[in-house]
């Protein structure tokens, strides 16, 4: 039976798994979008699903581990008994392996970045030189480009294995230890770069204040090419939907709900640890690492250097870390070193978060199918092979990425965090659901807790879904882009894999009763 | 920066490093094994 090692052990790897590349890119995106206001919905957000939902996922998976149980199947079935629900649920663990599919890549390109810089950097005279190199890097302009390239190939092989070889090592001595070394020197390496940026000399008359409020300020006034204004206020930022949904969003996968990876993970704890205060530890660390470290850094940077261009038109997560950084960190002093320390950070930032993707499917094939940990580590690098391939491969337009993102990536994530948060609070029941979580519990839970899971949570959570799904299905879009090959190939890929884990979920049945019964099959 | 921009500020980056550190300070003055 495996067990966390010690409690920080538990709550870095938890920690390494919500920090990933959104705390340090797509925040201070959105933060640079919205204005300072956009704080509002997002604290928000974290006080009615963040905190709620990380409590329920670590209360479901401990209460799982108690019972002898580590996959999502099985502490569905161990607290429920029903079957068929248990069956279903093995979709869960699904939704994490089939993100990691695309989350290696670009875990890949950090990797190949950061060794970049450690050769040098870039060195560009044309800022455009920056943007046409990671087009033809990661083939954004055609299909293949990736795949023809033996070094990014190399570089991604490295993190395949690397991933592969950690999780084999098991939870204390592979995931636990990496993350125990990894998470203090991502913080130290984001803190160092945030000293950086906060000590650099005006550029064109821009300081570092003006580079802040950009970030912060939640009012702004920008002046377009066509020399109209575009004003954001604070009223507007609250009246927009939009930023409330992006609030919404962001809290929801940068705290890595709804895959299943808080309920595994918790389930290697003991029976009568603490899961109140570590759960909100964890929670704590990541809003650290985003708002305290990440808001402070990408957007400062390069508004410094752009100016407000940067805020007309607010690079994507790809666009900020891949084109507008690099280029600069070649324009400033030391900068082949800063990059290095940038590149690393996010590297680290998404090895710790992959790591979590392949360990709810790894407990399930262990414990649903019998399979040794090296038959089910071997088993995942099998199933996520093609997918890989396909993201690899299907690069022009980040077409399979993009796919593989929507359906699982955010879709399922968010359909599947409503089935976790009514099972918690409505079969389960929000009274022994909350006793659960007091159990050993070192900081009190407010009572309030329970209305919130019952009611706001789940009326959230469907406002989320329907407002996410009314956005990205309207004109059927979405649903008319399956009859390109090229989105049909990958869709098909989840479509197979989701129906091979719910029938691996009702032959793993018997299996998982009969440990739960106490029995060895 | 604006007085908006300095609230928002010092109030976001000022409350998710004092909730980590409070948390941090709470689980490591427990003894290893708890």
């Amino acid at each position: 039976m495996q067990t966390w090692t010690s409690r920080l052990g538990v709550i870095l790897a938890v920690t390494g798994s919500a920090v990933g590349l959104g705390n340090f890119l797509k925040f201070p995106g959105q933060l640079a979008t919205y204005g300072g206001g956009f704080l509002i919905p997002y604290f928000v957000a974290l006080l009615v699903i963040g905190l709620p939902l990380a409590w329920v996922e670590w209360t479901l998976g401990r209460q799982g581990g108690a019972r002898g149980v580590n996959s999502v199947p099985g502490i569905v079935l161990a607290l429920t008994g029903r079957r068929r629900l248990s069956a279903l649920s093995a979709v869960a663990p699904l939704i994490p392996l089939m993100i990691y599919c695309y989350y290696v890549i670009i875990e890949a390109w950090c990797l190949g970045y950061a060794l970049r810089y450690l050769g040098g950097g870039f060195g560009f005279a044309e800022p455009a030189r920056y943007g046409e190199h990671f087009a033809a890097y990661v083939g954004l302009g055609a299909d293949g480009g990736m795949v023809s390239q033996p070094g990014l190939l190399a570089i991604l092989g490295l993190c395949l294995a690397g991933n592969l070889a950690v999780i084999w090592l098991g939870v204390s001595r592979g995931i636990e230890r990496v993350c125990t070394w990894a998470m203090p020197l991502l913080v130290l390496c984001a803190l160092a770069i945030v000293v950086r940026v906060l000590t650099l000399a005006p550029v064109e008359g821009r300081t570092v204040l003006d580079a802040l409020g950009a970030v912060w300020n939640p009012e702004r006034s920008l002046t377009l090419a066509d020399g109209s204004m575009r004003t954001v206020t604070l009223a507007q930022t609250l009246a927009n939907p939009d930023a409330w949904l992006a609030a919404a969003g962001q809290i929801f996968f940068t705290l890595s709900l709804g895959m299943g990876v808080l309920i595994t993970y918790a389930s290697y704890m003991k029976r009568d640890d603490d899961v109140a205060l570590s759960s909100l530890t964890a929670c704590a660390g990541n809003e650290f690492c985003e708002v305290a470290l990440g808001g402070m850094l990408s957007i400062p940077a390069a508004f410094l250097f752009f100016g407000s261009a940067v805020l007309i038109s607010v690079p994507g997560l790809f666009g900020l870390g891949f084109v507008s950084l690099p280029n600069v960190f070649d324009r400033m002093p030391g900068g082949a070193a800063w990059g290095f320390c940038f590149f690393l950070l996010l590297f680290l930032a998404a090895i710790t978060s992959s790591l979590s993707m392949l360990q709810p499917a790894v407990a399930f094939l262990e414990e649903g199918l019998g399979l040794t940990r090296r038959g089910a580590v071997a088993a995942i690098g099998l199933l996520t092979l093609p997918g890989i391939a396909l993201a690899a491969w299907l690069s022009h337009g980040f077409t399979a990425l993009d796919t593989l993102d929507f359906w699982m990536g955010n879709l399922a994530i968010l359909v599947c965090a409503l089935v976790i948060c009514i099972v918690f609070a409505w079969m389960l029941g929000t009274r022994a659901g909350l006793a659960e979580l007091r159990r050993g519990a070192e900081i009190p839970v407010p009572g309030l807790l329970g209305p919130v899971l019952r009611w706001i949570t789940p009326a959230f959570l469907l406002v989320v879904l329907g407002a996410f799904l009314a956005k990205e299905l309207s004109g059927g879009g979405r649903i008319a882009a399956l009859a390109d090959w090229r989105v049909a190939l990958p869709f098909a890929y989840l479509a197979g894999c989701t129906l091979l884990a719910v029938a691996l979920g009702f032959a793993a049945q018997r299996r998982l009763q009969a440990r739960l019964d106490g029995g060895r099959p | 920066m604006s007085a908006g921009g300095w609230i928002a500020m010092l109030l976001a980056v000022g409350s998710t490093t004092g909730l980590f550190a409070w948390c941090l300070w709470r689980v490591l003055r427990r003894p290893p094994g708890r």
